[in-house]
């Protein structure tokens, strides 16, 4: 590798500043938010487009030249991001009215032609903190109900876990995709905007604490808070209230079957409930 | 923090509304609009029944009286026959019925629909679902009111449903009059087509997400194929309820009323021979060729019309 | 002595480092207070794809031992690991995976139900454990989960959406100890102080000052900087693994997992340069399987920074990339897509939203980029109880080992210094931690590290709180001044960004988006696959006008609540410190090792660089100091890293393909 010039070093790896390439601007109608309880307010930004672009790297170019299309200088967006390929579920936000992950939202394929436009809100079931980020606590605080664990004795060494069918495990690994993204709560009729925290109990779980509740009753081990998982998802916010509109499989960006483990959940609860009124446990 | 009785029972609650959906009401329905399609496609073999009652046939045997209000009120009469017919009224309909829709009102509050952004089938059904359910319950408080409980003021022509001429008050309630359909008439028929097709596809509906709220149907297969079920039932609902009322809402009144007569067996107990009941052997009886040599009854239809005034 | 009921122990980052460490030290009964900068379940540890190493039963039956792991580890790393804690490590390994496995990580499975394994680089044996192509997302969900049971029962606190700033040191010199921390909530911008009786960073690595990198937004090593500027060594900065497969975008620069090439993925080039048919016109027989042909032995698996010298050999030097550019195929089209789907169903996925094409049917087209960096804060350890005379020279598979796999024999079990920085009662675990993975890190060998890091060393964190940490010194019992100091001095530098704010951004000199942005270019240019003497001292050069500018950065928001502007421009200038030290670190090592390729300096070094290097910050002057450590090679002794290469051309077509 003698031949080797500086200016050769340089282009191996995809530089940071693409080449400009030829020019087209997409245009996008953010919803902002100062903060929680502030009234909300749209602006406008127009952005080029590079090769590759998507919705985030658009944002970072609106972050570092914040000026609306009536030329006012206005403070960047904030929005919540994280692994940049769909694994994280950090940037779910509302595009052209619908959730999804923004990440994964190519500006070539969503918006091919020059001048089209973006609009971009932040999700509505969630309380918002700026602009774009809302809080998703409320999921997480869920989990923590329905026990959304293994419980297993320690982490001591104590030989492996149980056997598991392969065709299981395909079943189990599909549920265990979830990334608490939140899209299925958005596009949910049944889930509701519930800010304060002491109503959370009384409140709809949604779709992907019920496929969660799933899969850990599906484990061996997992199995053993299984009756306190029902418990749980037979009262309010459980199970019954899904409405069954059917909108989170649909947007589920990792193609989780939450339709199914609703119904699965729902075959528990009422074994759970039958077994539960004629043995008094 | 002390539980309201509601989250007590949150559970039972729950699937009580949803079982209470299907049985009785939805069962109960099923047997209603297929009894009250009867209007149309039933067939009361009228000569036996003539002969049973000791009425002598024509040398042809046959007779035109209509069959298919025959056949409704043959039913009606089976169902009156029941002992006990207001407790298991109230117990096996109105009440489940109330609790249903109560339940059902209370619960339809907690979601918010967003068919406008996501566009999809199923969430259109959860709309829907909704949505007949409001237009179902108005339609029914409408249709019991009127026809059982006596709401006659909201009749169009005030004609009061009685059980033993069940087609032709039924008839009469629906067209606005016992001549011909008023304009009235035409918004009642109307509501009745929309109602029954509301409380069709609720029910249908209803019993394909029973099937996944009691964890019957898992799979996305399953669900698809109970769908199918689900909608072919609710078809075939729909038109027995549409046959019910455009049966009824083209009944001709009088004609209604002789087989009525029949059925009711009304022919034979009459024992008051006189120029009243030839009166009304031409009037009620017109251009029927019921054989001409048997008695005919005195004192029948004028019963009604006097109740009615 | 034992703890008291209010130590509480801090532990920075939540990714699975972080939480294999809160649920050790929650276990114990101590409290944990627990900071992410993310919900923990979005922490940067999801990305990881491949597997999980271990030695298994099955390898085990084949001649393949823990040993053999470690000797692996030490090969790859090019003798710049620190043997006793790699050796403790690969010992482990196996009963990590029982432990995840119980944890109900859904790992693939064999038709009878037992753990499937898949081959990885730098290994002739099967020792990677996997759960689809989404391996690292598992493990974290399940470390999330223990988490989230142990919040439940109140001994994790966790504090999301927070900032570290700062670590809180008592003491000097000799005597100083790491006694809290400051942090920022990211919401309502609160600052304040924690006091922990011991402080674990656990923040990972920092891919964003390469600007585009495989890495997560938040991974800009601004703690580990910040932790280093406030005295903690930083170790071998100049080791950064550039990922041979990922696909560039606008944003960031996906990774396309080496279990693409373990699962039988293969790299090639039309032998034809500039060849524009597509590539499944190309007929077998005119496509150069460079990687199998140079290296028969591992072939398409050989460590990730020879595969990636090697692709770049191949576009830059010999013009041989696909359709002239700086790309290759790496094609899986051969293999049974329902097999890739079940196998690698993740990365399939990735390819397809991200690129638009079916990797089942279409080979991939791939670009190298900046991945991992192997340097981290510099830490210490007790060792165990192999300590040999000589040290061992090459051990071929199926002999006999040196040693057994018992715990302990690498590192002293709950040893209180285990993965312990220069400052007592400063941690560091997981790729913050500079110790495992030495000049390259072998694939599948970080998500081990990082759990036991948690696991492991996390018992000695505890140990260290209940034994060492005397009553007057414990946390609860110092005085305020200790804290508020360093809470004002994030305040102070708060203020002075917030009040250089003026909307709409400032001129490209100071617009802090643009210094980052020319910061990643820069790095990146001078500091990855291939450094001159000449191009480094360029990037230094260019690096202290870049701090200059940032020194007059101006924010373009002012806001007091959720000033994602403030935050990301106070990272900049912590990643523009660490940038120096990286290139300053490049520099000095004149030699090449492992990920760290000098084209003035082709061949390793050892007389003079078998050595760590180690930066240390002055504070007062700003200025960088490095200094080289002797790297204990007493159980292993160095030999060459070849991985059997062999000379190969385009050309040629008469070697033989081995293993593919």
């Amino acid at each position: 590798m003698t031949n080797l010039s500086e200016e050769k070093t340089t282009p191996m790896i995809a530089p940071n500043t693409p080449e400009p390439a030829k020019s087209r601007t997409v245009r996008f109608r953010i919803k902002r938010t100062d903060g929680p309880g502030k009234n909300s307010r749209w602006e406008s930004f127009d952005v080029p487009v590079e090769p590759g672009a998507n919705v985030i790297s658009c944002l970072q170019y609106i972050a570092a030249n914040p000026v609306t299309i009536e030329g006012k200088k206005t403070t960047p967006v904030v929005w919540d991001s994280g692994c940049l390929e769909e694994v994280c579920g950090a940037c779910s936000m509302v595009i052209n009215g619908r959730v999804r992950q923004s990440c994964s939202c190519l500006i070539d394929q969503y918006a091919p032609n020059d001048g089209d436009v973006i609009t971009l809100e932040p999700m509505t079931k969630f309380p918002v903190i700026r602009d774009l980020w809302v809080d998703r606590e409320r999921l997480f605080y869920h989990l923590r109900k329905i026990q959304a664990w293994v419980p297993i004795d320690g982490t001591y060494s104590r030989g492996p876990g149980p056997r598991e069918d392969p065709e299981h495990q395909q079943m189990r690994y599909k549920l265990s995709t979830c990334m608490s993204c939140g899209c299925c709560l958005e596009a949910c009729p049944q889930y509701t905007l519930e800010e304060h925290e002491e109503k959370w109990d009384e409140a709809f779980v949604g779709a992907a604490v019920l496929s969660q509740a799933r899969y850990f009753n599906e484990h061996e081990t997992g199995k053993r808070l299984k009756s306190l998982r029902l418990d749980v998802l037979s009262g309010p916010g459980g199970v019954n209230d899904c409405g069954n509109a059917q909108n989170c499989v649909k947007v589920c960006p990792k193609e989780i079957p939450l339709t199914e483990s609703i119904a699965a959940i729902g075959r528990s609860t009422t074994l759970h409930s039958i077994t539960k009124f004629f043995t008094g446990k | 923090m002390p539980q309201s009785f509601m989250q007590r029972h949150y559970f039972l609650l729950r699937r009580l509304h949803s079982l209470t959906g299907i049985v009785p009401i939805g069962l109960f329905m099923i047997v209603h609009l297929i009894t009250n399609s009867s209007v149309v496609w039933g067939h009361i073999n009228t000569p036996k029944l003539l002969s049973e009652h000791g009425h002598k046939l024509d040398a042809a045997g046959v007779t035109t009286i209509h069959g298919g209000a025959a056949t409704f009120q043959h039913e009606v009469n089976f169902i009156h026959s029941l002992p006990f017919l207001i407790l298991m009224e109230v117990m096996v309909l109105w009440l489940p019925i109330a609790f249903h829709a109560g339940l059902g009102i209370y619960f339809a509050t907690t979601g918010r629909s967003n068919v406008k952004n996501y566009k999809w089938g199923g969430n259109w059904r959860y709309v829907l679902q909704r949505a007949t359910a409001w237009i179902g319950l108005a339609y029914l408080v409408y249709h019991i009111g009127t026809l059982r409980w006596g709401w006659t003021k909201l009749i169009p022509g005030q004609m009061k449903w009685e059980a033993e001429h069940a087609g032709s008050t039924m008839a009469a309630a629906l067209q606005g009059s016992t001549e011909n359909i008023t304009l009235l008439g035409l918004v009642v028929i109307a509501f009745y087509l929309l109602g029954v097709t509301s409380l069709t596809f609720h029910f249908a509906n209803g019993l394909w997400t029973a099937a996944i709220t009691w964890g019957i149907t898992i799979s996305e297969n399953a669900q698809k194929r109970w769908g199918y079920a689900c909608a072919a039932l609710g078809v075939f609902l729909t038109a027995a309820g549409w046959a019910a009322v455009i049966g009824f809402a083209g009944l001709d009144y009088e004609e209604a009323r002789t087989a009525e007569l029949v059925v009711n067996n009304q022919l034979e107990t009459s024992t008051m021979p006189g120029p009243m009941a030839s009166d009304l052997e031409s009037e009620i009886l017109g251009n029927t060729n019921i054989p001409t040599d048997y008695s005919a009854p005195a004192g029948l239809a004028p019963s009604t019309s006097e109740n009615q005034h | 002595m034992s703890g008291s009921a209010n130590q509480r122990i801090a532990i920075v980052g939540g990714g699975l480092a972080g939480l294999a460490a809160a649920v050790r030290i929650a276990e114990s009964g101590m409290h944990a207070d627990l900071f992410s900068l993310v919900p923990v379940k979005r922490s940067h540890s999801v990305c990881a794809q491949g597997g999980i190493n271990a030695c298994n039963d099955i390898a085990r039956q084949q001649g393949y031992s823990e040993y053999e792991h470690f000797d692996e580890t030490i090969y790859g790393g090019d003798y710049l690991g620190d043997q006793h804690p790699v050796l403790e490590m690969a010992n482990w390994a196996p009963r990590i995976i029982d432990l995840l496995d119980r944890m109900g990580v859904p790992f693939n499975r064999t038709s009878e139900g037992f753990r499937d394994l898949r081959l990885f680089g730098g290994s002739l044996f099967k020792r990677t454990h996997f759960s689809g192509a989404t391996t690292g997302q598992q493990l974290l969900y399940a470390l999330d989960e223990q988490v989230r049971r142990y919040e439940a029962e109140g001994l994790v606190k966790k504090y999301e959406f927070w900032e570290f700033l700062w670590p809180v040191i008592d003491g000097e010199g000799e005597n100083s100890r790491c006694v809290g921390i400051v942090a920022q909530d990211l919401r309502t911008m609160q600052i304040r102080s924690f006091r922990a009786d011991a402080v674990v960073m656990a923040t990972g690595g920092p891919g964003l000052v390469f600007g585009k990198s495989t890495n997560s937004v938040m991974c800009n090593g601004g703690a580990a900087s910040r932790c280093y500027q406030a005295g903690a060594w930083y170790a071998n900065p100049e080791m950064i693994q550039v990922h041979p497969t990922a696909i560039p975008g606008a944003d960031k620069c996906r990774l396309m997992s080496e279990s693409a090439r373990g699962e039988g993925g293969r790299v090639w080039v039309p032998r034809k340069p500039g060849d524009s048919r597509k590539p499944s016109q190309i007929p077998e027989t005119e496509r150069w399987y460079f990687l199998e042909e140079k290296y028969p032995k591992y072939g398409n698996l050989v460590p990730r920074d020879i595969a990636t010298r090697e692709i770049f050999d191949v576009c830059v030097n010999q013009g041989m990339g696909v359709g002239g550019g700086n790309m290759v195929y790496l094609d899986l089209t051969h293999k049974d897509p329902e097999y890739l789907t079940t196998k690698l169903g993740g990365i399939m996925e990735i390819y397809e939203k991200f690129v638009g094409e079916d990797p089942r049917y279409t080979p991939m087209k791939i670009f190298p980029a900046v991945h991992y960096s192997m340097g981290g804060l510099w830490t210490t350890f007790t060792k165990g109880s192999y300590n040999p005379e000589t040290p061992y020279g090459s051990h071929k598979s199926g002999t006999a080992t040196p040693i057994d796999s018992e715990p302990g024999r690498g590192m002293a079990i709950g040893a209180t210094n285990n993965a312990m920085t220069n400052i007592p009662g400063l941690y560091a675990f997981g790729e913050v931690n500079f110790a495992y993975h030495g000049a390259t890190r072998l694939g599948a060998n970080a998500l081990l590290s990082c759990i036991f890091d948690g696991l492991f060393c996390g018992l000695g964190v505890v140990n260290y709180v209940k034994d060492e940490v005397t009553p007057e010194h414990r946390a609860e019992n110092l005085h305020a001044s200790i804290y508020d100091r360093v809470v004002k001095q994030e305040q102070d530098k708060v203020d002075r960004l917030v009040q250089s704010a003026s909307q709409g951004g400032s001129d490209p000199q100071t617009n802090p988006y643009q210094i980052a942005r020319e910061l990643g270019d820069e790095m990146t240019a001078a500091c990855t696959v291939v450094k001159t003497h000449d191009r480094l001292t360029k990037c230094i050069e260019n690096l202290r006008q870049l701090r200059d500018r940032y020194n007059r950065v101006r924010l373009s928001d002012d806001a007091i609540w959720t000033n994602q502007s403030l935050s990301f421009t106070r990272a900049t200038g912590d990643m523009i410190i660490l940038a120096e030290l990286i290139a300053l670190a490049s520099l000095e090592r004149k030699e090449s090792r492992g990920s760290h390729y000098r084209l003035d300096f082709p061949e390793r070094d050892d007389a003079n660089f078998l050595k760590t290097c180690t930066g240390e910050y002055d504070p007062a002057t700003g200025s960088h100091r490095i200094l080289w450590r002797e790297v204990d090679t007493s159980l292993v002794k160095p030999r060459a890293r070849t991985y059997g290469k062999v000379e190969a051309a385009p050309e040629k077509k008469t070697i033989a393909t081995a293993n593919a």
